[in-house]
């Protein structure tokens, strides 16, 4: 659904859109359970919920700001990078034979081509990339031998390569053999390969060995770990599968999609099974991992076949009311613990704010200084980012902008920061002596160098006034959270920042300003004794990393 | 003998058909499901086609595909081949297998020969030292990426010695042709002129008597070298070449500046690199002030001026009292802002290029690097023309000169470095 429409004029040079909202008329609604909270923002309650968060919201904004950039120049562009690819392969590529031939057709073939010596292997490369038969590489390879008495490991290996990715099981084993007793050790690649290929065959316990042969070079990597664990699983053999799995673990990788789907879909009904598997959900929960619509699917049947429980899932999302739109129960609430608000508060300050130097992003005076400023005023209800908060249109001075949002803010009896640069103060086309003077008036001010990063102190200020503190700004903050060190302090930030963060997605001069409501539920793998509520990706559903899903399955339990 | 078989296996297919023809030869396992000839190296390959008995034109009749048509060919042969030779290897030496746990270094060892053999570019021979460096790399992408830099210098240097080889080998040809002797240098002709060889000799002395009077009247230039911290030990060496570069420029300008190396410790990564660029007794010789101490220390507050492309400042006129400092740093790391986080800490002034003010800039960072920055304060230095010296920056970056100082400048300025 797009939200902007456009008009049909548009200048060259400066684009003036006409934005027009899907609703005509505006709503207002006070919600009873707002009152109870000691900060109330008005929001709608009726419209469809949009959050910059929400999974695929950046796709479309990016499609969007293309469309407004002109989709003739693009046409051009692509056309003729399609027409410069077409020349480079076609002048480049050598044909594959399309079946096998002799050893003299062979010979001909290498001594017409432009590289003799690199003959093999590049036929070999072509051949992979075009996934030919497997008959034709064994004619090459066959004149190879022939005509200089062995074959080189570089050629068997991508001779395996392609085997394990067409998946001839017979040839993988075939050439593994010989492998094996032509050369004393293989590489690394020519195991993780043989790995793949026989984890699905009969021999598939050989992989073990492998396993610990990569073992003594490197640690093996998640796939090499993924194969042996679904070779194990597809093949009966459970208890190996869950010894790697555990081993795996213990390392710190995370397993692949595929390798959890495998375990759902092999596992029986014992009780430990169901305890192990579990457990994998609770991986998800802590670790905040979506599983995609294969694996959602496998859980749910897996589930829907326990005995005697009598599970039942169905698909649903979240509706505006904070609760599961098919078991209307209430979803886990966003809001952080004391410890975790605590823990992030000293993380951020330490890494985000003054990190290697304190000198990247401001000095030590400023920061005393704004500790001071801080401690002196009153706790805030709602930290505005000046700079950010102007641009949200290009119509008109900055300054106003700016006045328009927080007289907004005032308007409904918040206390507010606004945070900002010293230019800001100076008189000038974009920035209206008097509309600082009433933003001043109306609001606390804090002004930073010019060169200083303004940011920081806007986090540092939310974070000091207590759980119950908004901050307004477009900016996704992903630039600070990547200082924080570690995974678990990121997502904690990202949660925080979901329940805190208000946007404002669009402003024309004259018309009110609407905010997008921050979320207040957590979304992640949650569960109640008789619920589980699991979030998960659509197959094609084109997720950022700092996006989150909106589709939910609902596992409930009838007793 | 072969090849009259051959002849009269065709006339027998023609006109008998294929089941008997394949009874008559022999028949080797492959794998396929029908049946399949040994194929030798000079065999010739046979086409037939099928028996019509009735009065159909030749071309309704289906012909049978080529793939049947022609003899099998043994896709095998390889596996057999390689079977043998791997019993024959077994006779004459016995596997060692490794057991246990491996030491870093040889388990690098053991994956740079498994490299090797497996086809990535891996150099020939590494050092001690390489060998070292390698196995501190933590992760596989790592080691392959500096595996392939070390080939790729190997094939460099092997391209090089093959070249020489070759002039070498060709000279010698021609002095056994012409009869003349390699070592000497009788075929350099002299030439009749009444104008003497200037030699390089003089032309250094000069430079170096103009070096020594800048070093006790010229205007300081300091290289802050505080950013070891900051660079990878590749950036750093890029940083040494790029001050040699400096030196050299500097060493042949009209009016050279007084170079500083300041906060040069002594056994950081840039004293070492600087040592093993120049050599003991160069670097002694050099006409350069080099300190362990800063310039804070040095100079007075009020005279230094950092350049830096984060600063809001812009220089618009080069002044000759003051001493500019630029930080000896490649600046690749994703930090940005390193060297004004140095001048804000020792609360000295800064100052930007007027990029923005002459050039039209296109696509690329406007940090320069240390020898493009000496050349355009040089030629500032000796003419004032921004328009001379901003042709230093490197053409790609930008698009042109603006051609005239219009009143538009006024608001080219307050471009919004602010965001």
């Amino acid at each position: 659904i797009d939200i902007f429409l456009f008009c049909n004029t548009v200048l060259k040079f400066r684009s003036k859109p006409t934005e027009f909202r899907s609703k005509p008329t505006e709503f207002r609604s006070k919600p009873t359970e707002f009152r109870s909270k000691p900060t109330e923002f008005r929001s709608e309650e009726h419209r469809p919920f949009r959050s910059v968060f929400a999974a695929g919201t950046a796709r479309r904004t990016a499609e969007m700001l293309k469309k407004r950039e002109g989709r003739a120049e693009e046409k051009e562009e692509e056309e003729e990078m399609d027409r410069c690819s077409v020349r480079y392969k076609a002048s480049s590529q050598q044909e594959i034979p399309d079946r096998p031939l002799s050893p003299e057709e062979w010979r001909k073939l290498r001594d017409d081509s432009s590289r003799p010596d690199r003959f093999p292997g590049r036929m070999l490369n072509l051949m992979l990339a075009a996934g030919t038969d497997v008959d034709v590489a064994k004619s090459l390879l066959a004149f190879i031998a022939l005509d200089s008495g062995t074959v080189p490991y570089v050629l068997l290996l991508k001779y395996l390569s392609l085997c394990v990715s067409g998946g001839h099981h017979s040839e993988v084993l075939d050439t593994y053999d010989l492998m094996k007793s032509c050369f004393k050790t293989l590489d690394i690649g020519a195991y993780s390969l043989l790995l793949k290929g026989i984890s699905r065959t009969e021999r598939w316990r050989e992989m073990l060995p492998m396993l610990e042969e990569i073992k003594k070079i490197v640690t093996p990597t998640r796939r090499n770990y993924g194969d042996a664990i679904s070779g194990a699983f597809l093949n009966g053999d459970s208890e190996t599968g869950w010894t790697l799995y555990n081993e795996m673990m213990e390392l710190g990788l995370e397993p692949n999609q595929e390798v959890w789907q495998c375990m759902f879909n092999s596992a029986t009904s014992l009780q430990k099974d169901k305890e192990k598997l579990l457990d994998i959900l609770i991986y998800m929960r802590e670790n905040q991992v979506y599983p995609q619509e294969m694996l959602v699917k496998s859980i749910k049947t897996w589930f829907q076949s326990l005995p005697g429980e009598g599970w039942t899932g169905r698909f649903s999302s979240v509706d505006s009311r904070d609760r599961c739109g098919s078991c209307q129960a209430e979803m886990e609430s966003i809001e952080l613990t004391e410890e975790e608000y605590s823990q992030l508060k000293q993380r951020v300050m330490a890494n985000v704010i003054e990190g290697r130097d304190v000198f990247f992003k401001t000095t030590p005076q400023e920061l005393q200084s704004f500790k001071n400023f801080v401690k002196k005023s009153p706790a805030f209800d709602v930290i505005v980012d000046g700079l950010n908060v102007a641009n949200i249109s290009v119509h008109g001075p900055k300054s106003q902008n700016l006045l328009a949002v927080v007289s907004e803010l005032c308007d409904q009896g918040l206390t507010i920061l606004v945070l900002g640069r010293k230019h800001m103060m100076q008189h000038s086309k974009m920035w209206n002596r008097y509309d600082i003077l009433k933003i001043k008036q109306i609001a606390h001010c804090f002004f930073t160098d010019n060169i200083s990063k303004d940011d920081p102190f806007l986090l540092y200020a939310a974070l000091h006034s207590g759980n119950n503190c908004k901050f307004v700004s477009r900016d996704l903050m992903r630039d600070h959270k990547a200082c924080l060190p570690d995974s678990a302090t990121r997502r904690l930030f990202f949660k925080w920042q979901r329940g805190h963060q208000l946007v404002v997605p669009w402003y024309v001069p004259g018309k009110k300003v609407r905010f997008q409501r921050e979320l207040r539920y957590d979304t992640v793998v949650q569960s109640t004794p008789t619920s589980w509520h699991l979030p998960y990706d659509e197959d094609g559903e084109d997720r950022s990393s700092y996006e989150i899903p909106q589709k939910w399955l609902c596992l409930t339990k009838q007793h | 003998m072969t090849f009259l078989r051959l002849q009269v296996v065709g006339v027998l297919r023609r006109c008998c058909g294929r089941p008997s023809s394949s009874a008559a030869l022999k028949c080797h396992y492959s794998g396929l499901p029908t049946s399949s000839f040994i194929s030798t190296p000079s065999s010739a390959l046979t086409s037939s086609r099928a028996l019509s008995t009735t009065w159909i034109l030749r071309k309704d009749v289906p012909q049978p595909k080529d793939e049947e048509a022609r003899p099998k060919l043994d896709l095998d042969v390889w596996k057999s081949m390689m079977r043998t030779v791997a019993l024959q290897e077994d006779r004459v030496k016995t596997k060692d297998k490794v057991e246990g746990k491996l030491s870093p270094l040889e388990a690098t060892r053991m994956l740079v020969d498994a490299w090797r053999l497996a086809g990535r570019l891996v150099p020939d021979s590494l050092t001690d030292e390489q060998m070292e460096a390698l196995s501190k790399l933590t992760t596989k992408s790592s080691k392959r990426k500096f595996l392939k830099h070390l080939s790729i210098k190997e094939g460099y240097k092997k391209a090089k010695m093959e070249k020489k080889e070759k002039k070498m080998a060709e000279r010698m040809e021609r002095a056994d042709r012409e009869g003349f002797d390699v070592d000497s240098k009788a075929d350099v002709k002299l030439k009749n002129t009444f104008l003497m060889k200037f030699w390089s000799r003089s032309l250094d002395t000069l430079l170096f008597w103009r070096s020594a009077q800048a070093m006790q009247y010229g205007q300081p230039l300091v290289f802050d070298m505080s950013y070891e911290q900051h660079m990878s030990s590749h950036d750093a060496k890029n940083t040494v070449s790029q001050l040699l570069q400096c030196e050299g420029w500097n060493r042949r300008s009209v009016d050279p500046f007084h170079l500083h190396f300041c906060n040069l410790q002594p056994n950081s990564v840039y004293h070492q690199e600087l040592l093993k660029r120049y050599g003991q007794e160069t670097w002694e010789r050099l006409f350069i002030t080099t300190t362990s101490q800063r310039h804070v220390d040095i100079f007075p507050r009020e005279n230094l001026v950092y350049l830096t492309a984060d600063s809001p400042n812009v220089l618009r006129t080069f002044d000759h009292n003051k001493v500019y400092i630029i930080g000896a740093f490649v600046d690749r790391s994703a930090q940005s802002g390193v060297s004004l986080a140095n001048a804000k800490r020792l609360k000295l002034a800064t100052a930007r290029l007027p990029l923005n003010e002459h050039l039209q800039w296109d696509c690329g960072a406007k940090n320069l690097t240390l020898d493009q920055m000496i050349q355009i304060l040089i030629t500032i230095k000796e003419t004032g023309s921004w328009e001379k010296a901003l042709e230093f920056v490197p053409i790609r970056k930008h698009g042109g000169f603006y051609e005239q100082k219009t009143e538009n400048s006024v608001f080219i300025r307050f471009h919004q470095w602010y965001e």
